[in-house]
């Protein structure tokens, strides 16, 4: 990492409005060519967050970096560097598609940025829908539009903020898709979802947020190995049915082996492997004081 | 730079793509004042120093447009933006406050002065048609002054109040309570001298009166007040009004209705 700025760096940051404590104490990195997920529930701080790196809200305390500009006090430098996809769809009305992208290049310094917009328009699938108004869009085209607008100036950190909500799966999984592409491109993506398959699936490292503190963060397998539990479902001739929770990393030999049974009395076994939402449902509804 | 100036091209686009709201409809209503005020009522009003009153009339009404239409472009594009949901682009993009400011000042002068012509063109012809002879403009380097002072101090007016709007109605209570009387009662119609010694001096504290009359110098050379003064009030208008957009810009909402 060492002469390459971090994309995004979140060193103690907090974030109150009155005595309500909005963000507490959070801090991550986000990594270059990593798609990390930002979780929790509805509050949580995710949304908070994701605005005071944009500076659409003022932090309270702590750093907050991208590429090793500080946000507000280098704020030009910092927003050359992130594009952002907000939760709201928006629906701007007097240009069409392409005049919107043109402007939003010219905020970045961009003029004539053509050939850029219409590779991004063509890979979201919007290439023949560039002279309609927003107004003319489908809610689907309207959030790909977003992502292109993100990606006008070719941003190294992506802020996406639940951009799959209310969207259907065909286009969840499109979406899905191109964050992979975007991901095996170098690009660094800060990821928000209430979709914790999504998560799972997409996500290098994820970090939980509960009442707007970090209540784990790391490789979400590996917080899935400390959080959830897999369970094996076994069959045998003596005892018929049974269902035993395991550590997700264990052996399937040696939990048979501990639970007493004999591999020669075993009919069948189906193992349903530990989920990210079992680990964050145990991380948001377990008392803090009682957490690992 | 190149942000500054894609900002006001977009300013400038969005207001031409209605050009029948923007520029029609000010040319209707120019043309109504000037048949019901400048031709039917006007032959009873006196004019101001040798000036027909249709001639007095002119001016005001170009400045009425400009100030209008300035106003009404900054600020319903904000507005418009709040609720489309992308004025929080604003925001993400690596604009300055200076850049956005000075783009919507600039797009609501850009528009005040097509209106404004437009008005003074439609009021040449009812000159021409009444007179018989084409309005000149007597002092031009003051003329450009005042249109200049007029469109951008409205344009931040505009922004102004965008930024602390919470809804339409918060929006148009402005304009109908603090700008509609403001602009009728700041000479517009008639000359204060008109007016009693008491409502001259409420008048003189209406900062439009300089404004107004400013530009009826400059195309007139007829003024109810000192054309220093009038430059004196309309530049530190202008810093005021600048300073209250920055203001709105830093505290004002920036979050979409």
């Amino acid at each position: 990492m060492t002469g390459h700025p971090i994309p995004l760096q979140i060193q103690n940051l907090r974030k109150s409005y009155g005595s309500f404590q909005a963000v507490n104490d959070l801090s991550f990195v986000v990594n270059p060519g990593e798609v990390f997920g930002l979780l929790g529930p509805n509050g949580a701080g995710k949304t908070t967050t994701i605005s005071i790196i944009t500076t659409l809200e003022k932090r309270t305390s702590g750093e907050v970096k991208v590429f090793g500009h500080d946000v507000t006090a280098e704020s030009r430098q910092a927003k050359c560097k992130f594009g952002v996809v907000h939760q709201e769809v928006i629906n701007s009305g007097f240009f069409d598609l392409e005049e919107l992208l043109q402007f939003q290049s010219g905020y970045y310094g961009i003029r004539n940025n053509t050939k850029r917009i219409h590779e991004l328009l063509g890979r979201l699938g919007l290439f023949e829908h560039r002279h309609k108004k927003v107004k003319q869009l489908s809610g689907g085209m309207k959030r790909r539009l977003m992502i292109a607008k993100a990606l006008v100036h070719s941003p190294r950190l992506l802020l996406l903020d639940e951009p799959t909500a209310g969207v259907d799966l065909t286009l969840r999984e499109n979406l899905w898709t191109f964050v992979q592409e975007l991901r095996s491109e170098g690009i660094a993506v800060l990821l928000t979802t209430h979709y914790l398959e999504e998560a799972e699936l997409l996500c290098d490292r994820v970090g939980i947020l509960n009442h707007g503190k970090l209540e784990a963060c790391g490789p979400t397998s590996k917080i899935i190995n400390q959080f959830a539990q897999k369970k094996i479902i076994v069959e045998t001739r003596s005892a018929g049915r049974k269902e035993i929770m395991a550590k997700t990393d264990e052996v399937l030999g040696d939990i048979l082996v501990a639970s007493g049974i004999d591999p020669k009395d075993l009919l069948d076994v189906h193992v349903e492997e530990g989920r990210l939402e079992d680990a964050f449902r145990k991380l948001i509804s377990a008392p803090m004081e009682a957490k690992p | 730079m190149t942000g500054f100036l894609t900002l006001l091209e977009k300013e400038i686009r969005r207001f031409m793509k209605v050009l029948v709201q923007t520029v029609v409809t000010p040319f209707i209503s120019s043309f109504l004042y000037l048949l019901v005020f400048g031709v039917s009522l006007g032959a009873s009003v006196p004019g101001k120093d040798g000036v027909s009153y249709l001639a007095f009339l002119i001016p005001g009404l170009v400045m009425m447009a400009l100030m209008n239409n300035a106003f009404q472009n900054s600020s319903s594009s904000i507005v418009s933006s709040k609720f489309s949901g992308d004025i929080e682009d604003l925001r993400v993009v690596p604009l300055s406050e200076n850049e956005i400011i000075w783009a919507f000042a600039l797009g609501g002068l850009v528009r005040g002065f097509i209106v404004g012509f437009v008005t003074f063109m439609v009021g040449q012809v009812f000159h021409y048609l009444q007179v018989g002879t084409w309005l000149g403009v007597v002092h031009p380097f003051a003329l450009l002054y005042f249109v200049v002072a007029g469109g951008l101090l409205f344009g931040l007016l505009g922004i102004f109040v965008a930024f602390w709007a919470g809804s339409f109605e918060h929006l148009s209570a402005f304009s109908s309570f603090v700008l509609l009387p403001l602009t009728y009662l700041g000479g517009v119609f008639l000359s204060i001298d008109h007016l009693s010694p008491f409502w001259q001096g409420v008048s003189k504290l209406n900062p439009l009166l300089y404004l107004i009359n400013g530009l009826r110098y400059g195309m007139l050379g007829v003024s109810d007040v000192g054309l220093v003064e009038s430059m004196t009030i309309s530049f530190v208008g202008l810093v005021v009004f600048y300073l209250m957009a920055r203001v709105s810009l830093r505290r004002g909402s920036f979050q979409r209705w």
